[in-house]
């Protein structure tokens, strides 16, 4: 029944690979376009990291008491550049400060120090120079501001510390909390909001990552039909002898082939893009999600790849189908793209919420979209729910030999070149 | 000695239209039969037909004894068909391209090797042949596919205007290829044209067919003997009333 499948199917990645707008798109932009973009964040956040580290503020102390003194010193101990500008006026300290490189101005009023002593409210002034608004001038200045706000906390303790001599600190944060999760029965000593930080971070990407791999494949498969007919190659191929089931098969492996290879080199470029980021993120907060039962087992891959396998199927089936009603390419293209939907709602919906806490109308409609289920199972794994993903699995399924058994009827009969959707035209009369 | 092809009263509608409206002819075996006829008039319908890639609404359409509509095959396996306008895959070379549709019906790799070997030398086409198929021009692409359509040895091969949209010089070559290669092989062939002096060159007997009814059949000899005409443009004119 499947000979000359393997002939089909070297043909199917020849042609698909060798496609200069398919190996452009698919391949080469995703690995160079995302490290590059990875490289010039990186980049930037490098240079922004090293103007934190080369501050430089210009200093008016009108005040000339201990606590405006306290600030400088405190200032210059975290490796604040202060240059002292206390014989100009506001208006020449300005122009001064933007004729310079440096960061910003703090001016220390009169009776800065008094004020704070005789614990009144104190006022100080903070000009930060807009020279364009890059993330470089952004991070100065957040910076000043956490220093001056650090400085701001030391002058609280040293207040309160004066009423009570004994535990300043406790006074100031009178609850310990002690945030524990309880995952399948087991209490573990983690804080909820870090577990769901992990959690996010290991499942986000996949439905990502399937969206992209079903949109590919989709596109690849519609083109493979379309450009047959429009080159009149599948009239030729049709009259071989060769099963037109095979032939259904051959396109179907070439293109989940190259849509596999697609979707890697895009996750790979993605990835380096998303590491870019990596360097700044606050350290790992060493929790082991396998001793914790959170990571997924062989059990949970498996089930994940077989939902995963069947979805590209089934959005392989269905857009052959589809594209079958078209008449060149662009056509088969302009008809797939409106099935990009049914992937992106469902890759929204489980990335950001439980689908399963949605209401009953929204979450019988996802679930009746066969490509939710893989973005389920991807969630499922890192739980241990099998349940989820069996019958996920065994929905898509049916979805996909329905869909397959379509496309096979439409390759089986003169459907597959006779078939054209028509869009009648509705023309407006002119009024006379 | 049974014919090659045999069609019966051959009918075929799409939608309101009635493209084929009880067509009837025999090829016998070894000869070149053309159906001729203007746009639209029914030829690549017929010749889809009998290639397997349409159903008859009614009547029958029999490929060397077998029946298009259940034997198909069969049918696949003795013919070898040349669509009208037909490109190849853009992205193999040309030699790619023969190995591809070769390997259908090659028994083993030697096979494949000697059927591409005679493609290219019907092609003519030479070291062009490790060029991919989306830097030849026109003829050449016409001439890799008539060679591909030969190469097999096909019992029956069905071409649909063989020489449609090529220069002089390229469908002089075509129509070489044809003769030459069909009388060398014994090789019994099916076409269309709307060309009726490509016709009268290669056909051993013409059908003219006129809105889906052949109108007229016979040797391009006989037809302008019993027509009183100098070439088949001036019989087919005179055959639908034209003149």
């Amino acid at each position: 029944m499947f000979k000359g499948l393997f002939n089909i199917i070297v043909k199917e990645v020849k042609e698909l690979v060798r496609d200069p707008k398919i190996l452009l798109g698919m391949i080469i932009v995703p690995l160079i376009m995302f490290p590059l973009m990875g490289f010039a964040i990186q980049t930037s956040m490098e240079a922004a990291e090293e103007s934190m580290e080369s501050i430089s503020m210009a200093v008016m102390d009108l005040d000339k008491g201990p606590v405006a003194e306290n600030l400088t010193n405190f200032l210059t101990t975290l490796n604040v550049r202060i240059v002292e500008v206390d014989d100009l006026n506001l208006t020449e300290a300005v122009n001064y400060i933007e004729q310079s490189n440096l960061t910003g101005l703090i001016v220390i009023p009169p009776s800065f120090s008094n004020n704070i002593t005789e614990g009144l409210k104190a006022e100080l002034d903070v000009y930060t120079v807009f020279r364009g608004g890059g993330i470089a001038e952004s991070t100065s200045s957040s910076a000043i501001s956490a220093l001056l706000k650090t400085f701001e906390e030391g002058l609280v303790v040293q207040k309160v510390g004066e009423r009570f001599p004994e535990n300043p600190e406790t006074v100031l944060d009178p609850i310990e909390m002690s945030e524990k999760s309880i995952i399948k029965g087991k209490d573990v000593n983690i804080p909820p909001d870090v577990l769901f930080g992990l959690m996010m971070a290991q499942s986000t990407g996949m439905p990502v990552g399937i969206m992209v791999l079903l949109i590919f494949a989709m596109q690849l498969a519609a083109t493979s039909v379309a450009s047959e007919k429009e080159e009149k190659t599948l009239e030729t191929l049709l009259t071989l002898p060769v099963n037109r089931f095979t032939i259904l098969v051959g396109k179907l492996t070439g293109s989940i082939i190259v849509a596999v290879v697609g979707a890697v080199a895009y996750i790979v470029g993605f990835s380096y893009y998303m590491g870019s980021f990596a360097g700044f993120m606050p350290a790992e907060t060493g929790v082991d999600l396998t001793a914790i039962g959170l990571a997924p087992t062989p059990i949970s891959y498996l089930l994940l790849g077989a939902s995963l396998f069947m979805a590209l199927l089934s959005a392989l089936a269905l857009a052959i189908s589809i594209s079958v009603f078209a008449e060149d390419v662009r056509g088969a293209q302009a008809l797939v793209g409106p099935l990009s939907i049914l992937l992106i709602f469902p890759m929204i919906f489980t990335m950001f919420t439980d689908i399963y806490a949605l209401p009953f109308p929204l979450m019988i409609v996802l679930l009746a979209i066969p490509f939710t289920h893989p973005m389920l199972a991807a969630r499922a794994a890192f739980t241990g729910d099998y349940l989820t993903a069996v019958i996920g699995i065994v929905y898509v399924s049916i979805f996909t030999v329905a869909v397959l058994y379509i496309a096979a009827r439409l390759f089986g009969t003169e459907k597959i070149l006779t078939a054209r959707l028509k869009f009648r035209r509705f023309r407006l009369r002119k009024r006379k | 000695m049974s014919a090659a092809v045999e069609v019966n009263e051959l009918v075929k509608v799409f939608g309101e239209v009635r493209a084929l409206d009880g067509l009837s002819f025999q090829i016998r075996k070894g000869e070149i039969y053309g159906l001729i006829g203007p746009n639209g008039a029914g030829k690549t319908t017929a010749l889809r037909i009998t290639s397997t890639l349409l159903l008859p609404t009614s009547g029958t359409v029999k490929v060397f004894g077998h029946n298009v509509v259940d034997e198909a095959s069969e049918i696949r396996r003795l013919i070898s068909y040349l669509p009208e306008e037909a490109g190849a895959y853009k992205n193999l070379s040309g030699y790619e391209y023969l190995e591809f549709m070769t390997k259908f019906t090659a028994k083993n790799k030697e096979t494949v090797k000697e059927t591409v070997e005679v493609a290219a030398k019907i092609s003519g086409l030479e070291e062009r042949l490790k060029d991919k198929v989306k830097t030849y021009s026109k003829g050449m692409k016409r001439r890799l596919l008539v060679a591909r359509a030969l190469m097999t040895k096909p019992n029956l091969a069905v071409l649909d205007e063989p020489t449609s949209g090529l220069d002089v010089l390229h469908s002089v070559h075509v129509r070489g290829i044809i003769k030459q290669y069909v009388e060398k092989q014994g090789v019994t062939v099916l076409l269309s044209s709307h060309n009726m002096l490509e016709v009268e060159h290669l056909c051993d007997r013409v059908a003219l067919i006129n809105k889906g009814k052949i109108v007229a059949e016979g040797s391009p000899a006989e037809l302008k003997t019993k027509y009183d005409s100098a070439n088949l443009e001036e019989v087919f004119a005179k055959v639908v009333g034209f003149v």
